[in-house]
């Protein structure tokens, strides 16, 4: 995790100025100018550290998913049908049989995606999930779920009549309820991955050369620690709001 | 004075005093962990549900937390108030 060099990097970076990285940042890309015509285009760190999870994450799927025996042979196979059996398990217990077929795969490509994308700053890419765009993002697909399951199941009739529920004099409250959920969720793990990155330069800088071994341990609890929780509970969020706006449930 | 220099001490100060926010969801998670310490204690066959709820709890009570952390990074790093100065960035 922390490797000597890494240590020097962040000593000539802490030496030089005080430089916590912001919310954002961006490459530019000077080729896009003869595209599109744009001055300055560049595109942020947090698209490609996607992509590079996105490639990780396809060419490890289509491994493990490749030639399926429908008695398993190999190692491989277990492996796949037991992160397959994971997810659709964990959804069945979270929302019951009903959703099991329709979200076990839509949860587990999130919880994988989300999990990879905010162990990221292991590997020296910046997390995508230190970016409010991207758990924006995830947060307005929540949104959309919960949305469609509230009018799919009450009928849009149903759905207009639960903001005046159980007062009318409610209506604001609901109203403000129904946009705090997902701005609450992607704040969370926004806020949670950047003030990981933010309280890390902030303990290079103060430490300065003797950045030995204690950023390792809090990194511990920052990178590792908070990605996992984070993630779990992303997903585990994702889906009591779903079954919540469910009206038959 | 500078009026940059006045504006941005100001918010550093101001992204400080936000962090005073930590205090609630930090005694809410202290509440909701031992509870569920005291849950388990007398149901320990019940400890993985009570561990999963454990877990949306605290990530609830988290969110007020959360929110002073983003006021206190938006004013460290996108700072409205530096345009007031007339000085750009």
């Amino acid at each position: 995790m922390m490797t000597p060099e890494l240590i020097l990097m962040a000593e000539e970076s802490a030496a030089k100025t005080f430089t916590v990285e912001g919310p954002l940042r961006s490459i530019p890309l000077p080729f896009l100018k003869d595209i599109f015509g744009e001055e300055n285009a560049c595109i942020s760190e947090s698209i490609v550290s996607q992509w590079v999870v996105m490639i990780i994450l396809a060419v490890l799927f289509f491994i493990l998913g490749r030639n399926l025996k429908l008695k398993p042979e190999g190692k491989r196979q277990v492996i796949a049908e037991w992160i397959v059996g994971f997810f659709s398990g964990y959804v069945e217990e979270s929302m019951g049989t009903r959703y099991k077929r329709s979200y076990g795969p839509y949860i587990g490509a999130l919880f994988c995606f989300c999990i990879l994308s905010c162990l990221m700053g292991l590997f020296g890419l910046r997390n995508p999930t230190a970016d409010i765009s991207v758990t924006g993002a995830w947060a307005i697909i929540t949104f959309i779920l919960v949305l469609y399951t509230k009018i799919k199941t009450g009928g849009f009739k149903g759905y207009m009549k639960s903001f005046i529920e159980p007062m009318p004099f409610m209506l604001p409250f609901n109203i403000i309820g129904d946009f705090a959920n997902p701005i609450s969720q992607a704040m969370r793990l926004f806020g949670n991955n950047l003030s990981g990155i933010v309280i890390g330069g902030l303990i290079y800088y103060a430490l300065g050369s003797f950045a030995i071994a204690v950023p390792a341990v809090l990194s511990l609890y920052f990178d590792l620690f908070s990605a996992v929780i984070q993630s779990y509970i992303f997903v585990t969020l994702t889906m009591s709001y779903v079954i919540m706006a469910d009206a038959d449930a | 004075m500078d009026n940059l220099g006045f504006v941005a001490g100001a918010s550093a100060i101001g992204a400080g005093l936000a962090m005073i926010a930590g205090l609630g969801p930090g005694i809410g998670e202290g509440y909701c962990g031992g509870k569920a310490v005291e849950a388990i204690g007398r149901q320990p066959e019940a400890s993985g549900a009570i561990t999963k709820q454990m877990i949306i709890g605290d990530a609830l009570a988290e969110t007020t937390g959360i929110y002073s952390l983003v006021v206190a990074l938006l004013l460290m790093f996108a700072n409205p108030f530096t345009g007031m100065t007339g000085i750009a960035k």
